[in-house]
């Protein structure tokens, strides 16, 4: 296997079936360093199912993942330990509701990274002020607005030091209003040479702060350019087909 | 009952012979096996629950492609499986069955102390229904949870106890309430084993003094205290938790 260099993940051959449905119909693609790769398509073509066999949350039935040299699909390696390496933003949050803002952040690299409490909560802290969030270190999620939920999630994930990002549609289950606080956090990350991997229904976003846009359809990737060529001149119909519905 | 026959039945019932001090004793007594019992039952029903949860998630093909045969698949099969003839066996016999069987059969060859027979028999008992409590609460907790947990790198263990549990434990602590109200008038049973519970000693109040009324009524009203202090301690608790919002 030739190990290009670059590449932070490459994914061979992947297959996710449930029964006779076959979520992921054999994806092959790489995700090289410092890349931001959108990922959009139709509902149900597979977008979450590859997303989350990128940390493994959802086994795949075939094929591989290789994340920084190691295949995290082979049984033997310790997926937990990977997965530090690997932040996930859901659309839902997933903020941990018994726990402080705070806690929420810091129990991840206290328990895995072993650090200190002080140490995990200066950094805590010193990405809350990055997102604006600082004066709301000691509440709990229930008192914050979806926005700052979000905000939230994605430094929880930043707290670990993570070489990659993934987020399933982030701004989904949010007020429009409160969209454009977490694509701005989603940008600054995204200059700041992040490697992230995004589904997301947000066209704009697509469009700018993006190096490449894969466009899934039945669990295949139909195409993928970047983002001037792919929506300037989409090459298949059913990618013109799904433009010209969402756009 | 005349107020002057009250007195002296009080007299003779309780502060005659020092008898308050076998009440107290008592009370020490039916105090002591109900803690250790909750203590152990608290223990024992989070691992079924763990257990039997895991197996109910796994089974359903969330996690994993159902169609593999692994180790750690027949582990949980078989963990499960002794799980759920556990819970079978001690849900299905009268708690005072089981506290006989533990008695004169389990540790018959044994010189272990009354006190921890009866601590074993009911913790072990107790852990049958706050298994299936617990189980119920980590069901009910959101699987995102779960996944964010898992995302940062716990293992399942970690994220059972630093994220699942705490959630699980504050839905079910009323339904925890009431288990442990049952455990504590069940203790009352252990005199049938030679123990000097609270009830026990009402009764042999009874016999020494002839008088029913006195012993049984007090008991009567210390247990309902116990179960007021219990309520009382518990709402506190969810008090405290509810402080963190939802
Ligand atoms: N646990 C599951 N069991 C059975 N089928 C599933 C499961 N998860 C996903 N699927 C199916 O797999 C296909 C791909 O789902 P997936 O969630 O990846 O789509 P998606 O592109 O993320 O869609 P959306 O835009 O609606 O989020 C769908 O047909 C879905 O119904
Ligand atoms: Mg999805």
């Amino acid at each position: 296997m030739d190990v290009n260099s670059n590449a932070l993940i490459r994914v061979i051959d992947l297959e996710k079936h449930y029964g006779s449905l076959h979520a992921l119909d054999g994806i092959t693609t790489e995700i090289n360093k410092g890349e931001v790769v959108v990922v959009i398509g139709p509902s149900g073509s597979g977008k979450s199912t590859f997303l989350r066999s990128l940390n493994l949350l959802e086994e795949p039935t075939n094929g591989h993942v290789i994340f920084e040299g190691n295949d995290i699909t082979d049984k033997k390696v310790n997926i937990n330990y990977h997965r530090q390496k690997m932040g996930m933003v859901f659309q839902h949050f997933n903020l941990f509701p018994h726990m402080t803002i705070l806690n929420n952040m810091t129990l991840a690299p206290i328990k895995l990274l072993k650090k200190s409490k002080a140490e995990a909560e200066e950094k805590a802290m010193s990405l809350l002020k990055r997102v604006g969030l600082e004066d709301r270190a000691k509440a709990y999620p229930a008192q914050l607005s979806g926005g700052q939920k979000q905000r939230v999630a994605i430094v929880r994930s930043l707290c670990m030091d993570p070489d990659v990002m993934l987020f399933d549609e982030p701004t989904s289950a949010l007020d429009p209003e409160m969209v454009g606080e977490v694509l701005d956090v989603m940008r600054d990350l995204a200059r700041d040479g992040m490697t992230m991997v995004v589904v997301t229904h947000e066209m704009g976003f697509a469009r700018e702060a993006v190096t490449r846009v894969v466009f899934m359809d039945g669990g295949k990737m139909i195409e993928e350019n970047t983002p001037d060529e792919f929506f300037k001149n989409p090459k298949s119909d059913r990618l013109k087909e799904f433009l010209s519905k969402v756009i | 009952m005349s107020w002057s026959d009250f007195c002296s039945k009080f007299q003779t019932d309780f502060i005659e012979k020092g008898r308050w001090l076998q009440l107290a004793n008592g009370l020490l007594m039916t105090i002591e096996i109900a803690i250790g019992a909750v203590i152990l039952g608290i223990a024992i029903g989070f691992v079924i629950a763990v257990v039997r949860s895991t197996y109910d998630k796994n089974s359903k093909g969330i996690h994993n492609s159902s169609d593999r045969v692994t180790i750690g698949s027949v582990i949980l099969w078989i963990a499960n499986v002794i799980c759920k003839f556990y819970l079978t066996l001690l849900r299905g016999m009268p708690i005072m069955v089981f506290v006989l069987i533990t008695y004169f059969i389990i540790f018959a060859n044994y010189d272990v102390s009354p006190v921890l027979i009866a601590v074993f028999a009911f913790g072990i008992n107790s852990g049958a229904y706050v298994a299936e409590i617990m189980r119920a609460g980590i069901m009910s907790i959101d699987e995102g949870q779960f996944e964010a947990g898992r995302s940062l790198g716990l293992n399942y263990v970690q994220t059972m106890t630093y994220i699942i549990a705490p959630q699980a434990f504050k839905n079910v602590l009323p339904a925890l309430l009431n288990e442990f109200i049952t455990l504590l008038k069940e203790t009352s049973v252990v005199g049938y084993i030679g123990m000097n519970d609270l009830t026990r000693a009402a009764i042999l109040i009874k016999s020494d003094t002839y008088d029913a009324f006195l012993p049984l009524i007090v008991i009567a009203i210390i247990y309902i205290i116990l179960v007021i202090l219990l309520t009382k301690l518990v709402s506190i608790l969810e008090r405290r938790l509810r402080v963190s919002g939802r």
